[in-house]
Order: structure tokens, then sequence, then C-alpha cells
């Protein structure tokens, strides 16, 4: 894999991780529906 | 339905986010995307995904889990009522709805039968039915042989296919019958963690593959997530790339079925909606970018090579789910333990889909006509199981193919299409944003009320457009079917034009006896 591909991988894998971790650290933070 | 009969709710938020997320990811997850990225420019398909994503999907996810509780609230499950809801005066908007249970229904007729076969190659990776088949041509005459399509040494009809759909149908029925919180939640609280649990296995497996021919270095992992990771930038200038990528988000997150809508009417007026649904989408996204863009093509690109794999990732995504797979698997050490964890992987993506898929049309009954639960599903179970059939012994004659393009691509974007516009321009943005807001745990940011209310809507109408002009025309006018076929593709069209006369006719008869009744329908 070239530079590039690194790039695009690290970037994608990156946005998705950060934004579903944020999403499940947000979720257990808050209440529960009933 | 009569005051005071209570609907069915979520146990929990996670049970809620765990159902829609199960809804969305899929077959197409692990087996389309990859193909998809693979063809379209690589890792510069991500620029037009992830533009898709935040221009498109998300806005959909948000509109449709907030139409969704909204018409909860007046006991409406299904998009018939809750576009009655929106739009009270129009008494025509209700039939518009119809597509959001025509389309579910249609979709689960022939998705049950290719979920089977995931289950069905589960079991044959333990009992290692394929594990001396070498060949691609061999492996394909395996699935030929299992689906019915020719007679060989595998396979001597359709027969061990119709026991694992038998199976298949009969383990949806029995999830879809003990409803939202004791079925469907319980179900995908354990089968989304095992799907991943399955994912992590194959995806370490995989990276840890290395050079396995010593003989051609090139061949190795590094190289099979280049061939899907590397950026060919000349592709961004094609309007194709950009239409392919804007069709995958649209296809992984259930947006346009009506399944969403359904799910979140079990919300009540209160709870989130605005973290729940961007919470189910990024958990959509980690199962398809991270996990479904790391398993097949790599692995593939490793023992087959950059020549070969470009021609079956051209060749459809069954072929690489069912036929390159089991062969990448097939050279690896515990290959019935790997082949099994990659089917069921594929097995659990299928139901947690499918019985969401079952859900529209049973809201419908319980909602609108007052059935039990019981009755619900048993009506349901027969009707669908008889609707099953033409794509389990018709599939050779493109029926399968018919009934995924109307129920599955061309009313999926229309009805996007109609319940954005309904919720933007008819309910009014305002009022769709402080829907939004209800409950919410999180502030959109406000740059997004601008998106919803032009640029979703807009985004919406040039895929419809494009593709209505470039793709749709010539399948309309079956330009590539052969004259053998055409009668199958014909019948599958007015069985399918009956199915969505007869639901058609069934909203006007559920709103003419609650008028007879004098109940209020809001």
């Amino acid at each position: 894999m070239n530079f590039s591909g690194w790039v695009f991988l690290t970037v994608s894998w990156g946005i998705i991780i950060g934004l579903a971790s944020l999403c499940f650290i947000k979720v257990f933070s808050k209440k529960e529906v009933k | 339905m009569k005051q005071g009969k209570k609907r069915d709710n979520w146990g929990s938020r996670l049970g809620i986010i765990m159902a829609v997320a199960g809804s969305a990811i899929g077959l197409g997850n692990f087996l389309r995307f990859p193909a998809k990225a693979a063809t379209n420019g690589g890792g510069a398909f991500m620029i037009p995904y992830f533009v898709s994503l935040f221009l498109l999907g998300i806005p959909l996810m948000w509109i449709e889990w907030t139409l969704g509780r909204y018409g909860g609230g007046f006991e409406h499950g299904t998009a018939p009522g809750i576009f009655h809801s929106i739009w009270q005066k129009n008494r025509f908007i209700k039939y518009f709805g119809v597509i959001g249970i025509f389309g579910p229904l249609v979709i689960f007729i022939y998705y049950t039968f290719i979920e089977s076969w995931t289950l069905a190659y589960s079991f044959f990776a333990l009992t290692g039915n394929y594990s001396a088949i070498t060949e691609q041509s061999a492996m394909q005459g395996f699935l030929r042989g299992f689906q019915g399509l020719e007679h060989n040494q595998y396979f001597n009809g359709l027969g061990t296919a119709y026991i694992f759909f038998l199976i298949t149908f009969a383990l949806n029925i029995w999830v879809i019958y003990y409803g939202i919180k004791g079925g469907i939640e319980k179900l995908c609280k354990w089968a989304m963690p095992l799907l991943f649990v399955f994912g992590l296995i194959l995806l370490f497996r995989v990276v840890t593959l290395g050079t396995p021919d010593l003989s051609r270095p090139e061949l190795n992992i590094s190289n099979g997530f280049g061939f899907l990771w590397n950026p060919d930038f000349s592709a961004l200038k094609s309007a194709r790339v950009w239409l392919e990528a804007a069709g995958q988000i649209f296809f992984t997150l259930s947006v346009g079925i009506g399944v969403i809508l359904t799910y979140a009417s079990y919300l009540s007026k209160g709870d989130d909606v605005v973290l729940s649904g961007l919470t189910a989408a990024s958990t959509n996204e980690v199962a398809e970018v991270i996990l479904g863009g790391s398993i097949i093509i790599p692995a593939a690109f490793v023992f087959f090579g950059q020549a070969d794999l470009q021609a079956i990732a051209r060749s459809g995504v069954f072929n690489l789910g069912f036929v390159t797979m089991p062969l990448v698997l097939n050279k690896l050490p515990l290959a019935a333990i790997l082949g099994f964890f990659w089917f069921f992987l594929l097995f659990l993506a299928g139901i947690t889909s499918s019985v969401s898929l079952a859900q529209p049309a049973i809201a419908f009954l319980e909602d609108e006509f007052d059935i039990n639960r019981k009755k619900a599903v048993s009506i349901f179970g027969v009707v669908s199981f008889l609707l099953c059939q033409p794509a389990i012994f018709f599939l050779g004659r493109g029926v399968v193919d018919e009934l995924d393009f109307w129920g599955g691509t061309f009313f999926l974007v229309l009805f996007a299409t109609i319940e954005t516009v309904l919720f933007v321009w008819v309910f009014g943005m305002d009022n769709a944003w402080d829907e939004i807001h209800k409950g919410a745990d999180m502030r959109i940011p406000k740059v997004y009320k601008f998106i919803i209310k032009y640029i979703t809507p807009l985004f919406l109408f040039i895929i419809l457009g494009m593709w209505f002009w470039q793709e749709w025309l010539p399948i309309i006018f079956m330009k590539n079917i052969s004259c053998a076929d055409r009668p199958f593709i014909v019948a599958t069209r007015i069985g399918l034009a009956v199915i969505f006369l007869t639901l058609a006719a069934l909203v006007r008869i559920a709103w003419r006896k609650k008028k007879l009744q004098g109940e209020k329908i809001r």
C-alpha cells in the first residue's frame, strides 16, 4: 500500500472510530429510555 | 387504534440502537461496500462516501427517527399513518405511505432466501461440504447446485436450500412473534456484539496473513489493503463514482425503506433521537468500513492477485461472498472454523435485517386494524411465505433481481424523497427542527438546518433523476432481459402491482373503518 493509501485508511478509520466512540460514550453517560 | 390499547415499546436505549444498527448492517456491508470501493477509485472513493454520509445518510437517519417517533405519538407505526399525521388535510398522502410497507415486504421475500444461504454455508463450513474445492469454477458449481440452478455432483436439486430456507424463515417468524422488546431487541442485543466478535477475529486473521506464497512476494497483505485503499483521484471526475458512493450510503443505512420509521414509533415522545440515530449510523459505519473493508478484498488479493480480483469484484457480490471467500478460507489452517465465522457473521447481519423488514407490515396490521400481535404475525407468516416461493423457484429467471430493483432500489429512493419533502416542506423546517430536538441528548450543528432543508432534498432529486435516466430506464424497459425470461419478469411486475394495490386497499379500508367507528384519525 502506498503512502496515500495509508493516509486514506487512517483518516477514514479515524473519523469512524472517533464518531462511534464519542456517540457510545455519550449514550452510556446519559439516561436510559424506559 | 382504540384508546387505551398499549403499543409495544423498547426495553432500553441500547436495545433500539442495536436494533437499528442491526437493521442497517447487512450482507452489503461485508460484500457490496468493499467491491464498490475497490472498483471506484479505492481510497478516493471515501471522499464522495463521507460527503454522502454527512449530507445524505445522517440527515435522512434523523428525519426517519423523528418522523417515526412523531407518528408513534399518534399510535401510527407505519408510513401511511405517519404521513397522514404530518399532513392531515391531504387525504391522498396516506397512499404514498404504502411504499413504506410495500418496500420492506418485497425485500423480505427475497432477502430471507439469500439469508438462508449464509446459514447453510455456516453448516457446510463445519461439515466440510466444500472443503475439498480449490477452483473458482468448481466453487461456482457448488453454489449453483445449491441454488438449484443446475444438477451436479454437489447437489441434486433445490431440496437442501429449501430446508435451510424453512429454518431461516421459521427463525424470523419466531423472533418477530415475541415482539419488539421480547424478540427483536433481545436478538439484536446478543447478535450485534457476536457479529463484531466474529468480524474482529476474521480481521485479525486477514491482517496476519503476511505473504502466504513466498514465490510471489507482491501478493502480500499490505498490497491487499493497498488494492482497496490506494486512491485513484481520477475516479473523482466521474459522476458515476459519486453516484455509486451516494447509493452505497443510501443502502447501507437502511434509510428510505420504512423500517426506521416503524422502529422509532415505539419510542416515547421524550426519548432522544439525535444521539441514538447518530450512534446507530456510526455503528453501521464501523461494521462497513473497518470490518467490511478489511476482510474479503485484502484476503482475496493475497491469494488471487490483482487481475483475478478485479474480475471477481466486477462479477457480483455473491461471487465474492460465496465463491471467493470460501476458497480463500480453505487455504488457511482452521478453515472450517473461519468459514463458520464468516458465514455465521453474514447470517447474523442478515437476520437482524430481515426481522426489521417484517416489522412494518406487522405494525400496520396491529396499529391500523387493531389485530393482536399473535394474529398479525400469523397473517404475515402465511402471506410472506407464499410470496417467497417465486424468488426461490425462479431465481435463475431474474425474479430476485427484479424484486430487488423495485423493492430495494426504485421505491427506496422515491420513498426517501417523499418523506424528506414532507418533513421539511410540509411539516415545516422550524417545526421539524424543534421536533428533532425534543428530548435530544445533543444539539445538531445549526448548519444541518440548511443541509436538511436544501442539500439533502437536492441530493435526493439528483440521485433520483440520474439513476432514472442512466440506469433505471433500461431496466424498466427490460433492455437486458432475454426473451425466455421476460414472461417471468412481467409476471413478477404484475405480482408486485397486486401487492401494492392490496396494501393501498387495506389502507383505505382501515381509514374507512375508523371513520365509521367515529375515531378521529390524527
